[in-house]
C-alpha cells in the first residue's frame, strides 16, 4: 500500500478578489521510503500540493489518503494529530519560534502530543546531536547561522518520529556548501531510517538525491522521471 | 502540558519586555487603587469597631428607644420609654444596669443682687450612680470644678450642675436648688455637690455618647430621686446593661428586649455585634463605592491587556502557523494565549497588591496624624487572594477574544503570513 495516494485533486482558493485554481486534477502516489522531488515554476501549485500532502489543507475535490486513511473523513483535530505524529515539516525560511531555544523548538511537537518533559528533553538533545548541533542546544534561533537553523528545523521535523518529511525549498536560503550538508542529512533519513522524504525545490543539487522527480505546471503533473 | 504552556507564554512575555511591562503597569495602577482603597476602608472599620469595643466591652448592651437603631429606624414614636430598672436588674443573666431619664422641670436657684430668685424651666437628668462606677467608659472622664464631686450611690437629694446652668441659677457648691415635680409630688431641695468643669477650649465636656444634651445646660440628679418627683420612669433615654460573666450577651439582650416589650417598654436592645455590623455596613458600602470608581481604571487596564494581546496575535501569526503545523490544536493555541494574558494580569495583580498595601499604610499614617488617631493597617488575606485571583481573571478574560482569534487562524494562511 502506498504511503500517500492522491487522485483527481483540485484546489481552488481566493486570493483577494480573484479565484486561483492552484491544482487542477492531480494524481500522485508516493511509496514508503522514497525521496521525491517536486519541481516547477512558481505558481505551478507546488506549495499547495505540499500543504495537502502534509494535511495542512484539504483539497477542494478529489481523494487524498494517508496510509490508506482518507483525509476527508478526518475531523480538524484528527488532522492535527495525524500531522503531529506522522508528518515532519522543513520550511525554506526555517520557521523556528524565535523566543525559544533550539532544544525547546525541537521539543515543541512533543509538547503538543503530551510527551513527558524528561523524555522530551532527552529526545531533543539526541536529535540535535544527530544533526551536529550538540553544542548549540541552548541557543536561540537568532544566535544560529542559516544552516544551523535549518538543522534545528530538521531535528524538529523528526521529533515525533514521523513517516514522512516534507521539505519546502530546504536549501533555498542557504549557500551551496551548507545546502549540501542539509541535503545529505535528508538523504540519510531515507537511506538509513527508511523515512519518506518529499522535497519541493528548484535546486539541481536537491534533484540529485531524489529517486523520482515530478514536474508540475499549472496545477497538473507534466513529467515524471526516475533518477538512477 | 499546562506547565509547558506556562513556559511558552512566559518566554513570549519576556521576549517583548517593554510592551509587557507597559501593559502590566496599566493593570497594576488599577489594582493599586482598588487595594489601597479597600485596605484603608478595612483599617477604618477596624479602628472604629475597636474604639466601640473599648467603650462597650463585649459584655454590655444598650436599651435604646424602639426604632432608633438599624434598619427599623423610624421618625415615629417618642425617644423616651418606660422602664422598671429594679426589675431589669433581677433578670437572669444581668449583672448590673444603669439608666438615664430626662425631664424638663421648673427649677429655682439663689436670689440675685436685686433679690430676684433665679428660676426657669430646665432639663433635669436622672443618672444611675452605677453609670459612673460601673460604666465609666461610656461616661468618659467627667470632671468637676475644684471643691465639688460627682454623686455616689448613697446620695439622694444632691445635684451636679453644668457650668452654664449653675451660673444662670447663681449657685455654687454647697448651695441649694429647688426642683418641682409632678403636681401631686412635693418640691425637693437639692444640695449642689459639684459643678461640671468645662474643657480647656471652653466647650462643654462631651460626657455621654448617646444623644445627650450638652452637659453645660443640664442639671444632674440621682436616678432614684427622680421617682420622688415624677413617679415610675416613663421618660428613660438610655439604659446600659452589663451581663453576668460567661453569659451570651446577644441572648440576654434579646430576652431583655422581649420581656421589656411585654411589660410595655418600647425598647430596642443594641449589642456590640449590632453596632459593629452597622459600622461594617456603612464602611463597606463606602469602600465598595470607592473601589468601584477605582475599578474603572482596572477596566482600562483590561483593555490595555486586550490591545497588547491583539498586537501579539498579529505579530505572531506565523508562529501560530508553525505551532499548528507541528501539531498544536486550536485549544492549545487558545490556552497559550489566555495563559499569557492571564500572567500579565497576575503580575499586575502582585505588583498592584504590594503597592496598594504600601499606599494604604502611608494613607493610614497620614489620616491618623491628621485626626490624631491610630488607624489600623489591615492586610486582609481574603482581599489579597481575591485580588490576585481577580487580576489573573481580568487578564485571561481580556485575552480571550484575541486568543480565540489566534486559535481560529487557518494554518496555511498563518504560515504564509509575512
Amino acid at each position: 500500500m502506498p504511503l500517500l495516494e492522491l487522485a483527481g485533486i483540485t484546489k481552488d482558493y481566493r486570493l483577494g478578489k480573484t479565484f486561483v485554481h492552484a491544482l487542477r486534477g492531480l494524481d500522485l502516489t508516493i511509496e514508503q521510503g522514497e525521496i521525491v522531488a517536486l519541481m516547477g515554476p512558481s505558481g505551478s501549485g507546488k506549495s499547495t500540493l505540499m500543504h495537502i500532502l502534509g494535511a495542512l489543507d484539504t483539497p477542494t475535490s478529489g481523494t487524498a489518503a494517508f496510509d490508506g486513511q482518507s483525509l476527508q473523513q478526518l475531523s480538524e483535530n484528527q488532522l492535527v494529530t495525524l500531522r503531529g505524529r506522522k508528518v515532519g515539516f522543513v520550511f525554506q525560511t526555517f520557521n523556528l519560534v524565535p523566543t525559544l531555544s533550539a532544544q525547546k523548538n525541537v521539543e515543541l511537537p512533543m509538547i503538543f502530543l503530551g510527551v513527558p518533559k524528561r523524555k522530551r528533553a532527552a529526545r531533543a538533545k539526541e536529535l540535535l546531536t544527530k544533526v551536529g548541533l550538540a553544542d548549540r542546544i541552548r541557543h536561540k534561533p537568532n544566535e544560529l547561522s542559516g544552516g544551523e537553523r535549518q538543522r534545528v528545523a530538521i531535528a524538529r521535523a523528526l521529533a515525533n518520529n514521523p513517516e514522512i518529511i516534507l521539505a519546502d525549498e530546504p536549501t533555498g536560503n542557504l549557500d551551496t556548501e551548507t545546502g549540501g550538508t542539509i541535503l545529505e542529512l535528508l538523504r540519510r533519513l531515507s537511506v538509513d531510517d527508511g523515512r519518506t522524504v518529499v522535497l519541493v525545490t528548484h535546486d539541481p543539487e536537491a534533484v540529485r538525491i531524489a529517486g523520482r522527480v515530478i514536474r508540475l505546471r499549472d496545477g497538473r503533473t507534466v513529467e515524471e522521471t526516475a533518477n538512477a | 502540558m499546562l506547565r509547558d504552556f506556562l513556559v511558552l507564554a512566559g518566554s513570549s512575555i519576556l521576549h517583548r519586555k517593554i510592551r509587557s511591562w507597559l501593559t502590566v503597569i496599566g493593570v497594576f495602577i488599577g489594582i493599586t487603587a482598588v487595594v489601597a482603597l479597600i485596605s484603608v476602608g478595612l483599617g477604618l472599620e477596624r479602628t472604629i469597631t475597636d474604639e466601640v469595643a473599648k467603650v462597650f466591652g463585649v459584655d454590655t448592651f444598650v436599651l435604646a428607644p424602639r426604632g432608633s437603631f438599624g434598619a427599623a429606624r423610624t421618625s415615629e414614636g417618642s425617644n423616651q420609654y418606660a422602664l422598671d430598672l429594679e426589675w431589669l436588674r433581677t433578670l437572669d443573666g444581668v449583672l448590673t444596669a444603669a439608666a438615664v431619664r430626662q425631664r424638663t422641670a421648673f427649677v429655682q436657684g439663689q436670689p440675685g443682687p436685686e433679690g430676684r430668685l433665679a428660676q426657669g424651666f430646665l432639663p433635669v437628668m436622672g443618672l444611675s450612680p452605677e453609670l459612673i462606677t460601673s460604666f465609666s467608659s461610656f461616661v468618659g472622664s467627667l470632671e468637676v470644678e475644684p471643691g465639688g464631686r460627682l454623686f455616689q450611690e448613697a446620695d439622694s437629694v444632691v445635684a451636679v450642675l453644668g457650668r452654664e446652668v449653675a451660673t444662670r441659677l447663681r449657685v455654687d457648691v454647697g448651695q441649694t436648688i429647688v426642683i418641682a415635680g409632678d403636681a401631686d409630688k412635693p418640691e425637693l431641695t437639692f444640695t449642689v455637690v459639684g459643678i461640671l468643669a468645662t474643657a480647656d477650649d471652653g466647650r462643654p465636656q462631651q460626657g455621654f455618647t448617646s444623644g445627650m444634651p450638652a452637659s453645660a445646660t443640664t442639671i444632674y440628679i440621682p436616678y432614684d430621686t427622680m421617682e420622688s418627683l415624677w413617679g415610675a420612669a416613663q421618660d428613660v433615654l438610655v439604659t446600659l446593661v452589663r451581663t453576668a460573666p460567661g453569659r451570651d450577651v446577644d441572648e440576654v439582650a434579646n430576652r431583655a428586649q422581649a420581656e421589656l416589650r411585654a411589660r410595655g417598654s418600647r425598647v430596642t436592645a443594641i449589642t456590640y455585634s449590632d453596632i459593629s455590623s452597622a459600622i461594617g455596613t456603612v464602611t463597606s458600602t463606602v469602600s465598595a463605592f470607592l473601589a468601584g470608581i477605582a475599578g474603572i481604571s482596572l477596566l482600562v487596564g483590561g483593555v490595555g491587556v486586550m490591545n497588547t494581546m491583539f498586537t501579539s496575535v498579529l505579530e505572531r501569526t506565523k508562529e501560530i502557523g508553525i505551532m499548528k503545523a507541528v501539531g498544536a490544536k486550536n485549544s492549545h493555541i487558545l490556552s497559550i494565549f489566555v495563559i499569557e494574558s492571564g500572567m500579565m494580569g497576575l503580575v499586575g495583580g502582585i505588583v498592584g497588591t504590594l503597592l496598594g498595601l504600601g499606599l494604604s499604610a502611608v494613607a493610614s499614617a497620614i489620616i491618623g496624624r491628621m485626626f490624631d488617631v491610630r488607624i489600623a493597617v489591615v492586610a486582609s488575606p481574603v482581599l489579597i487572594t481575591a485580588t490576585l485571583g481577580g487580576s489573573f481573571l481580568l487578564g485571561a478574560v481580556a485575552g480571550l477574544w484575541p486568543a480565540r482569534r489566534a486559535s481560529k487562524l487557518p494554518v496555511v494562511d498563518a504560515l504564509r503570513y509575512e
